[in-house]
């Protein structure tokens, strides 16, 4: 037997040797094999940051038994020599599906489904599976192996990634094995999403659903576990509990939702691995700040089609600037130090993932960071790194050999070695014949090319005529093929066998004409070099990223100029409507400084490098207040399955990229309460905000906002304009609409008594169980107390009044009727009971309970005393608030500053926040807008809207904003078009 | 007898407040004067200081009474006139007639005096459903869009409903004439434009079936791209598809209106038989850029003579094409958002603008959400067009004179001229601002109609009960 060996191809029936398993009945002789391999002369990364040169790696039973520079080789090893090439530690792919069966989605009827469909002893959510066990259903597929050896990964984290929670992921190998021997680890990690996947139940319907129902399962595992009397046997929260000792893996597709996953880390002191979308780039420090392990996906974004002038204007700018800069998201993650793995996952084709790998380190990803990236840190992720993801003594034996580094084009991946098995991945057998050759074909002089990468070589063969003429190649060590067609001579095809030398410099052969056999022969004239021009390439910055990442977004030096220049503000001698009881001050200064308003008065004195804005001619007014808006929210506005959503709060789903955000801006309006919908009689919790563009959902909540929800009566909630299927959940009535209220808040009730008589127990080992916490009854026992305040989608008199005696038998105080379009029928129960009204101005007749909605209402309550206010409800109308407000005049005939308080501080009144916004009185937030003429008026325009003294919209730097937007759109554009990188990097005004 | 007639009135007017519902006015014949307000011609003047004469339902005397009628206030302090007197609800509270010679060469039943006054021809609402839908929520009550793709037999004109209590609410902001458009499939039917006053759709209508209304299919539709993404655009797959529809319906249309007589009776090619000989618009529903360039291509290879362009959301795209081909634009609702995140974020604002400056007729719609009801907020969209570039007298024409060019009523409407129909009305100050819509008096073919409502009666009733005023 020949002691060295070139790498073998391997065929099937080597699988056996790879099968350890010791209970597998074998069918034959038994070939039991304990070789030694020991791979001699190679680059050796023992680990990502280890590399030696003219190492051995010695493997045995498929575990490496030793490792580095001038190992002893036992006498009985089989050698590879390795030369030239380089071993790697095979990578690690945290998430995958790999060999788990496709899920199979049943159809949804489109009829409510309120109760899980799955049958047995589990928890009511469909969507919680914490029950299920990857390694169950995990079966080797040498079907979808070869396309992750050939990557170079040796072992994933493998779920069907379904559910909210997905229950145990298994970590296995790409072997082509037996299912017991593939497994790595059976249990190896537990998943979670916001996405309830193929659950047809109703519930979650929305992101903050999902976060809902992640909360109540946290809280009712952790009851469950403790109740010394368990009044239920509940699998799901079992199993829930057990997943709990193993790696925590959260999914997420963006920036936003990994910060929501690290919120509710945070609460639970759990410690999740994030899987993110490859964004966090956009949101990088506050990505940084969580603290969490990432694992990010490689899938950098296609290419935008931008080829059709028009078809181009669908593109936006978010997705021209993502696909020039999410290449750089890896080396930005190791740059800020957050320690994070690479997935395979989310490529269309697999095989891109090496090409977006060097995409990646050309983008500023360390090579050691990358493989980093790919081996150690997943490994440690799941506690197994003193198993896989290096290569040291003891370790198992999952290794690459590569023809280079294999972070440089072109170096391709031999062979991916598992347990010590070797899976073939380019043909090794082969020489490098490239280069130039003098070809001799029956004393006919060519010039033969042989060129391309070096797993497909390719001939073009050129006649004394200088035709280049592209031949057929093939190589088979130690033989090769040439085919080729001689210029002008269709009829004789030259077709060539030759044997290669040695030194793989000469080709000798014999070959045929058609006509007869003829001789030729080829010898290398110049070595290969490669010689395609590396394309200069355009590394963009992350200096380009705008806060939000959007359109009209701005990037963070602009953001600092703009927070530079805000500190003291002054503006100059405008017409001001305070809002207060002085309501119009005439040639007045107001001064802003440090985010509050410090002074109004005339000539005020002002620090030197304050900035001074000339308001003559112009109108200064406190910034407009939506009490009814649902923008910026993702994923759903309403969690309508269940009839009692309490427990969701929009806060947890707060959008802050949404351009509504800046469209209201430019409409005077600086905060609104962002709204759960009216699909059920009692909604969720109320995201009150103020319009911060360019910073996170977090920093868009107003701290001093007292806690509100929204709830809902009349034709919404008992589903009437639904459809016909929509006949299945209670109410169905407004008579059942009073008594779900008069239930719940009873409940509430009991159960507040329930946890203070609980509360006041002495503890001791034989003391009862803890009550169950419940989300829902928590909230609105905070409601009972007086802690939090419903504003109610409300249109009809009847449940209008209905509601108020609700209130009235519970003894809290009723806020707002929201819409209330009939709250002029009512006014003075209203007014009796000093409960806010909010509505439209003049919408009515889109459905049978608003046929009696009049545009007097607004002036009939007030006229009656009631605070109310003008809302929008709707991101069109939110951005046109002082128009809207401007209808009052003419429809009962409001005076102006009645009309302005609508829509200002009595807004802020209903929301308990006019003690620091909502008017223009010192001491207040200055949260302000500067109007070309009468506020009122349908000619005017918001020149300045004012945030907390930050100039966060301005009509001048609007117009500079969209010769940027335009100038950056065209120039990615041109890239994306003509393929030549531009020579300057675009300069930002 | 006059007296008699007054009493009468008014005490029809309190059944009306009773009903909730204002009674069609009078066919009586009657003359008229407006004098003293601000005249918006929508002719690109105004007068100060104007005076309007009215017999028989027209406009027959439009002047300056400072100019070319001196004598006039002379004769006017001699005679018992009637001031407008509003409420800050927009209702006429006094008004009182009486019979007068007041002018040399002409005679007056009835004089009102707008000193301070705005007086605008009436506003016209295009593509619209008022009539069509009475609660958009309640199917027992929508009729605008029926099944199948190819519907141009399907007429407005008889289901429009005169009883509807939206229509009395929409006027009461100016609005006096609207084409009420079918809706749904590639061919939605045949609009009609009705006068929004009458006692039946016969006597309402100002013209049956005036044009045939085509959905352009879309390019791309709104999706959303996945559960953490608010969306994003996605090529419509049946694109291809339903323009072959077109395309067949189309060629085999004009076959049959060539044909001098039919083997078979086709309703639906009937309907389109004006379209191609240019007796009735054919009014193309296209938004984004390229579904303009194609439909109106597409109509043109049919050479169709008369082409109207509804919607245009991208028409500011593409004003040269317009331009060249001459397609006036029935332009989208401007209170919208931008389609586009990147867009303008006051592009629908400016559009108007936009195309005025280009030269290309075009007049402002509201169709969209909840269009029926929300006709009422028609002149304020042409505010927010003013604020955003028009002028003033552009704003008018873009719900006026030009709406009444693109459905082919000059003649008759959309101004303030002698000749044209006297429907009109007088407002407190300018009716295209939220705070001074406030409408007083109008007329629709010369007759005064009841500015009540379902709404002005429930105000009233509840101010009532509370003693508020």
């Amino acid at each position: 037997m020949k002691k060295i060996l070139s790498l073998l191809t391997f065929s099937s029936s080597l699988l056996t040797i790879c099968e350890a398993q010791q209970t597998l009945p074998v069918n034959g002789t038994h070939d039991i094999r304990h070789s030694c391999y020991a791979f001699t002369h190679a680059n050796i990364f023992e680990d990502y940051n280890t590399a030696l040169t003219n190492a051995t790696l010695l493997v045995k039973d498929g575990q490496v038994i030793d490792i580095g520079v001038g190992v002893a080789i036992p006498s009985d090893a089989v050698i590879y020599d390795c030369h030239g090439k380089t071993i790697y530690p095979s990578f690690i792919d945290l998430f995958s599906s790999y060999g788990m069966q496709p899920l199979k989605p049943q159809p949804r009827t489109g009829a409510p489904q309120m109760k899980s469909a799955t049958a047995g002893a589990f928890g009511w959510n469909q969507a919680v599976k914490s029950q299920t066990d990857a390694e169950q259903l995990f079966h080797c597929s040498p079907a979808d192996a070869p396309s992750y050896r050939a990557i170079g990964f040796g072992a994933a984290l493998s779920s069907q990634h379904d559910g909210i929670v997905q229950g145990a992921y298994t970590l296995v190998t790409f072997a082509d094995t037996v299912d017991n021997e593939a497994i790595l680890a059976g249990k190896a990690a537990a998943g979670y999403s916001f996405s309830k996947g193929i659950s047809t139940q109703d519930y979650p319907s929305s992101l903050m659903g999902s976060i809902g129902l992640i909360r109540q399962t946290y809280l009712d595992a952790e009851w469950y576990k403790n109740a010394k009397h368990k009044t239920e046997v509940n699998l799901s929260l079992e199993a829930f509990n057990q997943l709990q000792s193993l790696p925590q893996l959260f999914i997420v597709n963006d920036k936003l939702s990994a910060l929501r996953a690290d919120k509710i880390a945070r609460e639970f002191k759990v410690k999740y691995i994030i899987k993110g979308g490859g964004d966090e780039y956009q949101l990088l420090d506050e990505i940084k700040n969580t603290g969490r392990d990432f694992i990010i996906p490689l899938n950098f974004p296609d290419k935008p089609d931008v080829q059709d002038p028009y078809d181009a204007g669908m593109v936006d700018l978010s997705s021209l600037l993502n696909w020039e800069l999410a290449p750089l998201n890896p080396g930005a993650l190791e740059k800020a130090g957050v320690n994070f793995a690479l997935t395979a996952d989310g490529l269309k084709d697999k095989s891109a993932f090496l090409a977006n790998l060097r995409k990646a380190v050309k983008y500023g990803l360390s090579t050691s960071g990358a493989l980093k990236a790919l081996t150690y840190n997943p490994a440690a992720m799941m506690g197994m790194q003193g198993e896989i993801g290096s290569l040291k003594k003891g370790m198992l034996a999952d290794f690459i050999i590569t023809s280079g580094d294999i972070f440089k084009q072109g170096t391709c991946i031999y062979s991916n070695w598992i347990k010590g098995c070797p899976y073939q991945v380019n043909d090794t057998t082969n020489s490098d014949m490239r280069g130039t050759y003098a070809l001799t074909v029956d004393n006919i002089a060519y010039t033969l090319l042989i060129g391309g990468d070096v797993n497909t070589q390719t001939a073009t063969v050129v006649d004394d005529k200088k035709h280049n003429i592209p031949g057929f190649f093939h190589l088979a060590n130690p033989m090769l093929t040439i085919s080729f067609r001689p210029f002008g001579d269709t009829l004789h095809p030259i077709r060539l066998n030759g044997l290669i030398s040695a030194d793989n410099k000469t080709i000798n052969g014999t070959g045929t004409n058609g006509l007869k056999q003829i001789q030729w022969k080829a010898n290398l004239t110049t070595a290969y070099t490669d010689t395609t021009p590396e394309t200069p390439l355009h590394i963009p910055s992350l200096n380009e990223v705008r806060y939000p990442f959007s359109a009209y977004g701005r990037t963070k030096s602009e953001l600092d100029s703009i927070q530079k220049a805000s500190k003291e503000v002054v503006i100059r001698n405008a017409t001001v409507w305070t809002g207060e009881k002085d309501s119009v001050l005439l040639n007045t200064d107001v001064y802003l400084k440090d985010g509050v308003i410090s002074a109004v008065g005339k000539n005020l004195s002002v620090a030197k490098d304050a900035t001074v804005i000339d308001g003559t001619g112009k109108y200064l007014t406190a910034g407009i207040i939506d009490e009814h808006s649902h923008i910026a929210v993702t994923d759903g506005v309403n969690e309508g399955a269940e009839a009692c959503s309490a427990e969701v709060r929009i806060g947890d789903a707060l959008n802050s990229e949404d351009i509504c955000i800046y469209r209201s801006l430019a409409g005077g309006v600086v905060a609104c309460q962002v709204l759960h919908g009216s699909a059920n009689p009692i909604g969720g919790q109320s995201g009150i905000i103020k319009l911060r563009w360019g910073m996170t959902p977090e920093q868009l909540k107003i701290q001093y906002a007292v806690p509100f929800i929204k709830f809902a009566l009349g034709e919404n909630v008992k589903q009437a304009n639904w459809g016909d299927v929509f006949t299945v959940r209670y109410p169905q009535t407004r008579m059942g609409v009073e008594q779900f209220y008069y239930d719940e808040f009873t409940r509430a009730k009991e159960y507040e008594a329930t946890w203070n008589a609980y509360a006041k127990l002495a503890k001791s080992k034989d003391s009862p169980d803890a009550p169950r916490r419940d989300l829902q009854l928590e909230t609105l026992a905070q409601i009972l107390d007086g802690k939090r305040f419903i504003t109610c989608h409300s249109y009809v008199q009847s449940e209008i009044n209905m509601l108020m005696h609700v209130a009235d038998s519970f003894h809290f105080h009723f806020n707002t009727f929201t819409h209330g379009l009939e709250a002029y029928k009512v006014a003075d129960k209203i007014a009796a009971r000093n409960i806010g009204v909010s509505c439209f101005s003049d919408w009515w007749a889109y459905k049978m309970e608003v046929m009696e909605a009049i545009p007097y209402n607004a002036t009939i309550c007030t006229k009656m005393g009631i605070v109310t206010a003008i809302n929008s409800d709707d991101d069109e109308m939110q951005r046109r608030l002082n128009q809207e407000a401007a209808k009052s005049v003419k429809y009962g005939g409001l005076g102006e500053q009645q009309c302005w308080r609508m829509v200002t501080i009595n807004p802020a009144k209903l929301l308990h926040l006019d003690e620091h916004t909502g008017s223009i009185k010192v001491g207040k937030d200055a949260d302000v807008v500067l109007w070309s003429g009468n506020p009122l008026s349908v000619y005017s325009k918001a020149e300045k809207t004012f945030v907390d003294g930050v100039c966060l919209y301005d009509i001048q730097n609007d117009a500079a904003m969209r010769t940027d937007i335009a100038s950056v759109k065209a120039s990615i554009i041109n890239q994306l078009v003509s393929e030549v990188k531009p020579k300057a990097k675009q300069v930002k005004k | 007898m006059k007296k008699h007639l007054i009493i009468a009135t008014s005490i029809l007017a309190t059944l009306a407040a009773i009903a909730q519902q204002p009674i069609p006015a009078s066919p009586k014949k009657k003359s008229i004067l407006l004098y003293g307000g601000t005249v918006h011609t929508a002719t690109g003047k105004v007068i100060e200081n104007g005076e309007i004469g009215i017999r028989d339902g027209k406009i027959i005397l439009v002047s300056d009474q400072d100019t070319s009628h001196t004598s006039l206030t002379t004769t006017y302090s001699n005679s018992q006139t009637t001031q407008v007197s509003t409420t800050n609800s927009g209702l006429t509270k006094t008004e009182k007639s009486e019979h007068k010679k007041i002018y040399s060469s002409k005679e007056y039943d009835t004089v009102i005096d707008c000193t301070g006054k705005q007086i605008y021809p009436g506003f016209i609402d295009p593509d619209c459903s008022l009539g069509l839908v009475e609660s958009g929520a309640v199917r027992a009550t929508t009729d605008v869009a029926d099944i199948g793709a190819l519907n141009p037999e399907l007429r407005t004109l008889t289901t429009y409903n005169t009883d509807s209590k939206i229509t009395p609410v929409v006027r009461i902001n100016g609005i006096l004439t609207a084409q009420i458009a079918p809706q749904g499939g590639l061919i939605s039917g045949t609009s009609s434009i009705m006068s929004l006053d009458g006692w039946n759709w016969e006597d309402a209508c100002y013209k049956a079936d005036d044009g045939v209304h085509m959905n352009w299919p879309v390019l791309y539709s709104r999706v959303q791209l996945n559960p953490d993404q608010i969306g994003g655009f996605a090529p419509n797959k049946n694109y291809d598809k339903q323009i072959q529809l077109l395309q067949k319906f189309f060629s085999d249309a004009q076959a049959y209106a060539k044909q001098k007589t039919h083997a078979e009776t086709n309703v639906k090619f009937e309907a389109m038989k004006g379209v191609f000989d240019g007796s009735k618009p054919l009014y193309i529903y296209a938004s984004f850029a390229k579904e303009i360039l194609a439909s109106v291509t597409f109509a043109k290879n049919f050479s169709i003579p008369k082409i109207v362009l509804v919607g245009g959301l991208d028409s500011w795209m593409v004003t040269d094409f317009l331009k060249q081909n001459n397609i006036p634009v029935i332009l989208t609702r401007v209170h919208s958002q931008p389609a586009m995140t990147d867009d303008d974020i006051d592009q629908p604002y400016k559009t108007p603008a936009i195309l005025q400056n280009a030269g290309i007729l075009f007049c402002l719609e509201n169709d969209g959400d909840q269009e029926e009801n929300a006709s009422r907020n028609l002149p304020f969209m042409a505010g927010t067009a003013i604020t955003f570039g028009l002028t003033p007298e552009q704003g008018l024409d873009a719900i006026t004179s030009n709406t009444a060019k693109i459905l082919g009523i000059n003649n008759s409407l959309g101004s303030i001229e002698v000749g044209k129909d006297a429907t009109l009305f007088v407002s407190d100050g300018d009716a295209l601002d939220m705070r001074t819509n406030i409408i007083s008096l109008a007329f629709i073919k010369g007759k005064k109609i009841q500015l009540t409502s379902v709404q002005t009666a429930l105000y009233h009733e509840y101010m009532q009960k509370y003693g508020l005023k």
